[in-house]
Order: C-alpha cells, then sequence, then structure tokens
C-alpha cells in the first residue's frame, strides 16, 4: 500500500517529464517516417480517411463498424503511433462512452441497452482511430503536400511543414524555460496531502506561465526568418503555378498505394457482405 | 572587374536620428575574399543587407546614392534577380532554415523561382558545403557547424557570384571553425565567388581573407590587404578589434626595441617564427602542479551511467562509469568538443539529468533523493542560452524573482546591489531579451549568482559574443572568483581556459581523459591532438619556438622571450 500511495503522490513534471514529452511528440512526428502508411500516397490516404471519418457516423450496424475498427486498428498498428497517442486516444474514447457502457453493465443493463453504446463507442474509436493513423503516421511535410493538391490555401500547407521543423526547437526551448522556473522558484512542500495538492497546482501555473518567455523569443526569431523567406523567393512561389506543379509532381500513386486502397475495399465489402448475409 | 560597386550610400533607419550608413563608397573585386571589419553598431550588417537588396526592398528607410551588384542595380531590380547574385547567410543561421530536412531546405529557394533540376542544383550545393550523405537527415540531427553549412548551402544552391556571411564562426568550436573557413576558401578558389565575411576573428582574417574593410561610424575607414589592415594596431584597437596575438606580441616587442628592423607586424604563426627567431626564452621552471592535497570534496561522481532517449533505435549513451571528484573552491574549466558531455555533467549535479545507474553526492547529499527546487540553493546553472533564464519582463524582477519567492530578507536591497555590480541599474527596467548580447550575459550571470550558490555552473559563457564583450566577460568572471566558492564553466574559449581556470577537466566521447592545471594539459601533445583542443595562439607560438615556453598571455610572451 505504502509503495502504492508513493507512487501515485509522484508529481506530473517527475513522472511524465517534459524530456519525455518531447521524445514522445518527436517519435510520432519524425521517428516513423519508414512504415508502410508514411511511404502511401497522401492523396490516397486523405480520401480513405474522408471514407472512415464520415460514413461511420451514418450507420448502425454492429457487424460492419466492427469491421471498421479492426481495420483502421490495423492500420494504427502498422503506422507505429508513439505510445503516448494511443494512451490519449484511449483515455478520449472512454471518457467519450466508453464508462457508461462499462456503468451500464454493472447496472443491470441487457443486450438492448449495450447495443447502442457499443455502436456509439466503435464510431468514436473508429473516427479517432482512422485520423490517429492519417495525421500522425504520415509525415507532416507529405501531409501538407497531399493538402495542396486537393486545393488548400499553400499557406496552410506551408505552415504545417514549418511547424514540423520548428517542433524540436520549441519543445527544447519550452523545456528550458520550465526548469528556468523550477530551479528558480521555490515550489509548496508536498509531504502531506494538502501540499501534494498545492504542488500539482503550483506545477500548472508554471508550465502556463512558461508560454510567455516562449512566445517572446519565438518572436525574436521570426525576424531572420522572414527575411531569409523573402531572399528565398517564398512570396514569388505562392503566385507562381508552375512551382506547385514541381511540389506536386514528387507524388505518385504506386503499387503499394493500389494495394492498400484494394485491400481496404476489400475489407469493408467483406463487412458488407457479412451484415447483409446475417 | 568590380563586382560590387557602391556610390555615395548614406541609408536612415525609419526614425533613426542619424544616418547608420554615411557616405559610403566601396568596390569589391570579383574573386575577392574581403573581411569586414568594426566596431558594434557600426553599420556592418546593414551594409551587407544594401548588396544583397533587402535594404531597400525590403526594410524600407531613407536610402540615397547608388548600389551595384554584380552588374545590377538593387534599387531597380528585385529581391529574386538578386539572390541569384548576392548570397546572403545571417548571424542566426538556424532561423533561416526553414525546411525539415536537408535535401529539402538546400533546394528550397531553386523550387521557388522555378528551375526545373531544383533537386539537382540542392544536390550540388551540398556538395559544394561539404554536406553530401546528409541528404535525408532531419534538421536537429545536424551538429551546429553542419547547421551553419546547411544555411550556407541554401544561399548557394543559386549559385550566386557574391556570398556574404555575417559572423560565420562565432558559434563554433574551432574544429568546426577550420571546417567552414576551409570551405569557404574552397568555395573561393575553386568555384570563384567573392566572399565578403563580417568577422571579428583576426586569427582567422590573417589566414584567410585577401582584403579587410574597416568600418567607422558608418562610413569606410580604409580597404587594405589584410597584412597592413592587421598591423595598425593602434587604430583596430581603438575600434574594439583585437589584431592575432602574434601580431600583438611583436607590436609590443618592437616597442620594447626587443625586435628591430621589421618592415611588416607578422600575423600568422609562420611568420612570427621568422620575426621572433632570434629571441631567447628565459628559463622560468615553474611548472603549475596539481595541487594534491585537496580536503573535502564537494561533489562527488559515483560509477555514473547515462543515456538519453533517442527518438530511433538505441538510446545514446553518454556517461558510462564516470568517476569524478570536485573540491571545494576549485576554479574549474571542463572543455572537450561539441556533445563530449559537457552539459550533461553539469546538469547532473543540479538534479535535472537523473543517472541511469550510480549517483552523485553534493557534499553528503544525494541528488537522486533532493528536489531540484531545494538543490538550487547549492548549485546554481547558467545556460548557454541567456534568453532561457529571463522569465520576467525586467531584469530587475528576474534577479529579484528566486529571492523574491523564498522570502529570503532584504531581497530589495540585495537586487539592488546586484543591478550595481553587474553595471545593469540602468536598464533594470528592460525586458532581458532586448538587450545586447553582453548585457544578456551580464544579466544572467547575475540571476545565476542571486541565491548566493555555492556551486556556479556556466555553460558557454563567452559564445556568441564579439572579442571586446568576451573580454568583458572574462573581466566579469575573474571579479566573480571572490563571491562563489566553487566555479565550473564549460567553454571552448581556450583564452578564458588559460586566464581563468585552476583546473582543467578534459572529456572526451564521455570519458575524463586529462584533468589538471594549464600546463599539465597544455603541455600534454597526445591529449590535445586527440580530443582537438586549440590552444590560444600566443600558446602555439612560444611553443614552436621553444618547446619549454609555456606563455598563455601576450604579456606573459613578452616577458619570457627576450
Amino acid at each position: 500500500m505504502e509503495k502504492v500511495k508513493k507512487k501515485l503522490s509522484e508529481n506530473i513534471l517527475d513522472k511524465i517529464s517534459m524530456d519525455f514529452l518531447r521524445n514522445q511528440v518527436l517519435k510520432n512526428a519524425y521517428g516513423n517516417d519508414d512504415t508502410v502508411i508514411a511511404k502511401l500516397d497522401p492523396r490516397i490516404l486523405l480520401v480513405w480517411y474522408l471514407f472512415f471519418a464520415i460514413v461511420p457516423w451514418f450507420v448502425n450496424d454492429v457487424v460492419f463498424l466492427a469491421g471498421c475498427f479492426i481495420l483502421v486498428a490495423a492500420t494504427t498498428i502498422l503506422a507505429r503511433v508513439a505510445g503516448l497517442v494511443l494512451v490519449l486516444f484511449g483515455l478520449g474514447v472512454f471518457s467519450q462512452t466508453g464508462y457508461m457502457f462499462i456503468v451500464s453493465l454493472f447496472f443491470g443493463g441487457n443486450w438492448e441497452t449495450i447495443v447502442p453504446l457499443l455502436i456509439m463507442t466503435l464510431k468514436v474509436a473508429t473516427v479517432s482511430l482512422a485520423s490517429v493513423t492519417v495525421f500522425s503516421g504520415l509525415d507532416p511535410d507529405r501531409l501538407s503536400n497531399g493538402l495542396m493538391w486537393y486545393g488548400c490555401p499553400e499557406r496552410l500547407s506551408f505552415s504545417i511543414s514549418y511547424a514540423y521543423r520548428m517542433l524540436p526547437m520549441l519543445m527544447e526551448e519550452f523545456q528550458n524555460v520550465l526548469l528556468s522556473y523550477r530551479l528558480r522558484g521555490n515550489a509548496p512542500d508536498s509531504t502531506t496531502f494538502g501540499g501534494k495538492v498545492k504542488y500539482l497546482i503550483y506545477q500548472i501555473k508554471v508550465i502556463v506561465h512558461a508560454f510567455y518567455p516562449l512566445m517572446l523569443n519565438t518572436a525574436k526569431r521570426s525576424r531572420t526568418t522572414v527575411e531569409a523567406l523573402e531572399i528565398k523567393g517564398y512570396r514569388y512561389a505562392a503566385v507562381n503555378k508552375e512551382v506547385k506543379k514541381m511540389k506536386l509532381s514528387s507524388l505518385k500513386v504506386g503499387y503499394n498505394d493500389m494495394m492498400f486502397a484494394a485491400i481496404s475495399f476489400l475489407c469493408v465489402a467483406v463487412t458488407i457482405f457479412t451484415t447483409t448475409i446475417i | 572587374m568590380n563586382i560590387i560597386e557602391i556610390k555615395d550610400l548614406t541609408f536612415t533607419y525609419p526614425g533613426a536620428g542619424k544616418p547608420t550608413l554615411n557616405k559610403i563608397n566601396l568596390q569589391i573585386e570579383k574573386g575577392d575574399f574581403v573581411a569586414v571589419i568594426g566596431n558594434n553598431g557600426c553599420g556592418k550588417s546593414t551594409l551587407c543587407k544594401v548588396m544583397n537588396g533587402l535594404i531597400p526592398h525590403f526594410i524600407t528607410g531613407e536610402f540615397e546614392g547608388s548600389v551595384m551588384a554584380g552588374g545590377i542595380n538593387t534599387q531597380e531590380s528585385d529581391i529574386g534577380e538578386l539572390a541569384r547574385t548576392v548570397g546572403y547567410v545571417y548571424q542566426d543561421f538556424e532561423n533561416q532554415i526553414v525546411r525539415p530536412t536537408v535535401l529539402d531546405d538546400a533546394s528550397y529557394a531553386c523550387m521557388n523561382y522555378a528551375m526545373k533540376d531544383y533537386k539537382e542544383r540542392g544536390m550540388e550545393a551540398l556538395k559544394q558545403c561539404g554536406l553530401t550523405g546528409r541528404e535525408n537527415d532531419y534538421i536537429w540531427q545536424l551538429s551546429g557547424g553542419q547547421t551553419h553549412l546547411l544555411a550556407l548551402a541554401g544561399a548557394v544552391s543559386l549559385q550566386p557570384d557574391v556570398l556574404i556571411l555575417d559572423e560565420p564562426i562565432a558559434q563554433l568550436d574551432p574544429h568546426h571553425a577550420d571546417l567552414i573557413y576551409e570551405i569557404l576558401k574552397d568555395l573561393n578558389e575553386k568555384y570563384n565567388k567573392t566572399i565578403i565575411v563580417i568577422e571579428h576573428h583576426t586569427e582567422y582574417i590573417a589566414d584567410y581573407c585577401k582584403n579587410v574593410i574597416l568600418l567607422k561610424d558608418g562610413h569606410v575607414e580604409w580597404t587594405l590587404p589584410s597584412a597592413d589592415a592587421l598591423c595598425r594596431v593602434e587604430e583596430l584597437k581603438q575600434c574594439n578589434i583585437y589584431p592575432p596575438q602574434v601580431t600583438l606580441a611583436a607590436y609590443e616587442l618592437e616597442h620594447k626595441g626587443r625586435i628591430r628592423d621589421i618592415e611588416i607586424l607578422p600575423s600568422t604563426i609562420e611568420e612570427g617564427k621568422k620575426i621572433f627567431e632570434g629571441l631567447l626564452h628565459k628559463n622560468t621552471d615553474k611548472k603549475e602542479k596539481s595541487d594534491l592535497t585537496k580536503g573535502e570534496a564537494c561533489v562527488t561522481y559515483e560509477n555514473v551511467f547515462v543515456s538519453y532517449r533517442a527518438v530511433k533505435g538505441e538510446a545514446n549513451k553518454i556517461f558510462e562509469n564516470l568517476n569524478l571528484k570536485l573540491y571545494e573552491g576549485e576554479k574549474i574549466a571542463l572543455i572537450g568538443s561539441n556533445g563530449a558531455g559537457k552539459s550533461t555533467l553539469m546538469k547532473l549535479m543540479t538534479g535535472l539529468i537523473k543517472p541511469s545507474s550510480g549517483q552523485v553526492i553534493l557534499k553528503d547529499k544525494k541528488v537522486k533523493d533532493t528536489k531540484p527546487e531545494q538543490l538550487s540553493r547549492y548549485v546554481s546553472l547558467v545556460y548557454q542560452n541567456p534568453e532561457d533564464m529571463f522569465i520576467k519582463d525586467s531584469i530587475e524582477s528576474d534577479i529579484a524573482f528566486a529571492m523574491q519567492v523564498r522570502n529570503e530578507e532584504n531581497w530589495q536591497e540585495r537586487t539592488e546591489r546586484l543591478l550595481e555590480r553587474f553595471r545593469l541599474a540602468e536598464l533594470k527596467n528592460r525586458d532581458g531579451r532586448l538587450l545586447s548580447g553582453g548585457q544578456m550575459r551580464r544579466a544572467s550571470l547575475a540571476i545565476g549568482i542571486a541565491l548566493n550558490p555555492e556551486i556556479l555552473l556556466l555553460d558557454e559563457p563567452t559564445a556568441n559574443l564579439d572579442i571586446a564583450t568576451r573580454k568583458e566577460i572574462m573581466s566579469t568572471l575573474n571579479d566573480m572568483k571572490s563571491i562563489t566558492k566553487t566555479v565550473m564553466i564549460a567553454t571552448h574559449d581556450m583564452q578564458l581556459v588559460c586566464e581563468w581556470a585552476e583546473r582543467i577537466i578534459v572529456l572526451y566521447h564521455g570519458r575524463v581523459i586529462a584533468d589538471g592545471t594549464r600546463d599539465e594539459i597544455f603541455g600534454n601533445k597526445e591529449v590535445i591532438n586527440k580530443v582537438g583542443i586549440r590552444p590560444p595562439e600566443i600558446f602555439t607560438m612560444g611553443q614552436t619556438l621553444d618547446s619549454n615556453a609555456f606563455c598563455y598571455t601576450v604579456n606573459e610572451f613578452v616577458e619570457q622571450f627576450v
């Protein structure tokens, strides 16, 4: 018991340290560029996503939804999504509908009450997993190219890939600022229960405060970046159709893309077939 | 043929009282390798931005006169066209890189200007800048030196005739600094590029540059061949520029009448050898030895293992079985190349990084069992990047912060005193980020000692500073010797090491491979070569003349050689 208590009382900054968070975020953004999913054509993947993000909302058939869920879960595994994202996903789904599902089981719920909840949970889970696969499995740069092909403004796609380049720097800087607060600040004593609550509040406060210096530092940096973009012809490219064509010429639908689309189609077809038979 | 021609140029920033550039007339020949020198704020960067058209096209102001770059009048052209004639690498070059991967960034400009073969151009630029093989790496996987090379490659990819670099080596260790200059030399000789550098390191000017332009109060004072330029010792010193140590030594010796009849002062070791040949070394015979009776250890590292989580693959091992003792009152310099584990060693003391096995003991406290907040009473760490230390909106409240939240007695007075001591009283209401490099550094030092720590850790306190500011910080550090008992500095700056440290610890791939006084370290050729330490130029000069000579400053050299 004593051990469990100690474990629980360890605080957020120690347990889920910034270092750990940073590592997870980076892993998610850069660590899985060699997976099957990452190599797919972003355009195909976006259409695929559109299907699994919209269709489940309009279907209420358990078998179909379960089929979709299994398919999407398989792609998530293929994309090797970082652990933290999956934990967040699990928490999200559970807090939406999952808990009701369990509660109803406890309070004498029968098949009739469970089915609608199961359907709801499956819907939410499928849609969120599809988003996780596409937005974290695909590297942001390819994603932004895909979006641009579908006519999203150049500015949006540039912002996505720029954020992708800046992310590690910002995380490191945030970590340093946070450490400054930590080393110079005076944390409340956390031996008693009241102290622990105070300590938690203190830590959240520090995290919020740390954003202010981070923003100022970023603003300072951006001066050079803006000038450099000008020199590198960013504005010139934004109005030139030729450049857009060149950028998008790297997108090619290959054998793997066809296979992926075919397998997904097949799975969906099989589930539809199964429901009609049942 | 002149590649740059500036006639009667006057430029005033909007709202500024007087012009930053005043009646500039300047010609730079094609194929030149030229250094622009001058005091802080004399308009060096502004001059360079005039050449690539950022002024007046992007930064507006009052502009008079004419600027021709590669035969194009910058006022009549646009930035796009000029970018293909003049390439620019910023001092804060990492902010110039906008794409996530190496090849992407190198070819980005070519793609934007709709060049069909942009990938090949990017590859070519990477080859010219010595980055072949790193094409698919992410930006954050590169070292500082490589990042700089990439920024250069981004400019080179458009194959401009002129390349301008704003303080290219300010942030780099000597090994990377050499690398950058070798590549610039290559670009200059093999590819016939005109190179313009803003540079404070006169040793590099002596080794690489053909001509020097001195800017003073917004006008060109003179343009001279490097050797002549560096001999003008008094004039340069007035502008806060320090000629190479060899030149300074010859200048002093000439004044004292010990060397005569020299046409031109030497600026490199090779030249120095000829000039100083006749001098004899006065054997001083007192080599500094490590004091072996050191008393109680205040920090002990016992069998420490540390590794970092990697984004991909295995964790990176930083330390394997590190054992080290630090004693009270020591002034320690920690040296070693980038990535040798210097910062990690310091962060272990503050409890910010925990060893995977082994332990760090501070006096009688185990770091593992103590919260970093409590350790901060004993140990204080000043980051390499001072901006990360500013968490309040004025430096006064930044300095006061730690004392205030701990309810220290008379914290107001103590803040007041610290502001005085670090000459920040007049700036106390300013945001730290908006101060100049030297002021920022002083403010971060003041923040670091606010809690009167027993151990002060400084990460690269003189990085990114021009030589004059560096000297200023060095004297501040010497002043501080009396305030804090034990101080450890991690640095690449060997002049700082020689003039300040009493004990030097050399890290190499996570191991301590040498530990001792400056004589013991710099006298050990094996270690020097292995780690790639570059002793101050004057030390090497002394050694070349007589292997028994250990002189670390120009004054010592002048005293010892008669």
